[in-house]
């Protein structure tokens, strides 16, 4: 205890963290687009990035597998020529810096549960079926939407329209007039099918009838038993702020029983219900198959009519688990602490801060799932902890 | 012998720890796997039960 020594790999950003000014240029000007991981996999990113823009700190980052000059050995550097700054570095590599530490608080977090184990909810397969974080990137101002519930298979179809067009505009250059090679032809039926995918585009709407799904993962004996615990109240919110972006959204929320346990949680369920077109639901969802419109419908048992009844909405959103992150046991083995049975960090049930090893502290869902206002308790409290290790140490100095 | 204290996870949890940390005079170390500090909450809208945005 208050002796530890930590090896930090720091990764290298091949930009000068010291010069870059954040302004944005290099990224603008960056020709590679990248699946972006922030906004849920929903929209592209370039490869040299901010995680995400008020993101800290707030300096960019050349995610190098990407990069055409870095990961694939192009000629590229095109960054490079545009920033003023003169802040990027090809040549960083990554360093190893020695700490010497009295304590270590683990705040390592958790990570969203993978439904496409779960065939019956299809969320592989059915396009409108979406994970809460996805959902929630949709109804960001800041996200792939800009706050618009657009449906995930319209916006897939638009995307393919695009392409269509982009395809027509070259078949249109290449069109010879006298030659008899059939490109005429060819052209003029891309026309016809991207005329009639036009009137298909006009009919879209954002979706207005929105079925949320709870314990996905959890307390589900197949995968995790325990409950995941801020999922009930996050469906809540998520169907809340649906509404207040469009008043014509409704949502049902689908659920075994909706754990609102927190300080004014009742009440905001209660609210939604009363103001925001919320209806709750008693039911585990069977399958959700899809539709010709590609909406999801959803079956399941009516526990209150005891029937078997399905139901279409315009999007299902999955309360997906939370579950401990993929480097949690990792991690464990490095730091010599213990996991628990479900394989979040092990924690003393009279001292539910620390560690199996004195000296490391843990809080927010690196020890189990839990909200936010319960991880910035328990933040605060380790804090508390970590330093009172500290003060300890330097007692023992002081006294000899 | 260190006084220093290490943060591991640059989300909500670890920066409330290490702010506090730091107001009480500490130095402190955060490691963050990601670009960016901010975590999961940073993907976040808005935030139950009071509709505050999470940024």
């Amino acid at each position: 205890m208050g002796d530890f020594k930590v090896k930090v790999r720091k990764k290298a950003r091949y930009v000068n963290e010291d010069l870059c000014t954040g302004c944005g240029s290099c990224a603008e000007k960056c020709p590679t687009m990248v699946v972006d991981v922030y906004n849920a996999g929903l929209g592209k990113r370039k490869a040299i990035f901010k995680y995400f823009p008020q993101g800290i700190p707030s300096v960019f980052t050349i995610d190098a597998p990407e990069c055409r000059q870095l990961g694939q050995g192009k000629k590229c550097g095109v960054c490079a020529k545009v920033c003023q700054a003169k802040a990027i570095d090809f040549e960083q590599k990554d360093k190893e810096v020695e700490l010497n530490v009295g304590a270590i608080v683990v705040a390592t977090g958790y990570e969203v549960f993978d439904p496409s184990v779960i065939p019956e909810y299809g969320y592989d397969r059915i396009d409108n079926v979406v994970t809460a974080l996805e959902f929630e990137r949709l109804l960001s101002a800041s996200g792939p939407t800009a706050g618009h519930l657009d449906r995930p298979s319209d916006i897939a179809f638009e995307k393919d329209l695009e392409d269509l067009e982009k395809e027509h505009k070259k078949l249109s250059r290449q069109v010879k007039p006298d030659a008899n090679d059939g490109m005429a032809e060819k052209t003029a039926a891309l026309e016809v099918r991207i005329n009639a995918m036009k009137d298909k585009k006009a009919t879209f709407q954002t979706a207005k009838k929105i079925a949320f799904i709870q314990c996905v993962g959890s307390r589900d004996f197949r995968f995790n038993r325990f409950c995941s615990s801020y999922c009930c109240m996050h469906s809540v919110k998520e169907a809340m702020i649906a509404n207040e972006h469009d008043n014509d959204v409704s949502s049902s929320i689908f659920c075994m029983d909706l754990r609102a346990v927190g300080r004014g949680f009742e009440e905001y369920k209660v609210r939604g219900g009363k103001q925001a077109n919320i209806q709750y639901v008693r039911g585990r969802i069977a399958e959700i198959t899809e539709d010709e419109a590609k909406s999801p419908v959803v079956w399941y048992e009516s526990t209150t009519s005891r029937q078997v009844v399905h139901e279409a909405f315009d999007m299902v959103v999955l309360a997906t688990a939370c579950i401990p992150a993929a480097g949690a046991a990792k991690l464990a083995e490095l730091l010599d602490v213990k996991l628990d049975s479900n394989g979040f960090i092990k924690t003393d049930s009279l001292a539910p801060l620390n560690t199996t090893r004195p000296g490391i502290f843990v809080c927010g869902c690196a020890q189990g799932p839990m909200d936010i206002p319960e991880s910035v308790a328990q933040a605060s409290s380790a804090a508390a902890r970590a330093a009172e290790t500290v003060a300890q140490v330097q007692l023992a100095v002081a006294t000899g | 012998m260190s006084n220093d204290v290490l943060v591991i996870g640059g989300g909500i949890a670890g920066i409330q720890a290490a702010l506090d940390l730091a107001e009480m005079g500490i130095q402190v170390h955060m490691v963050e796997k990601l670009p960016s500090i901010g975590g999961k909450m940073a993907q976040l809208d808005k935030t139950f039960p009071t509709n505050d945005c999470a940024i």
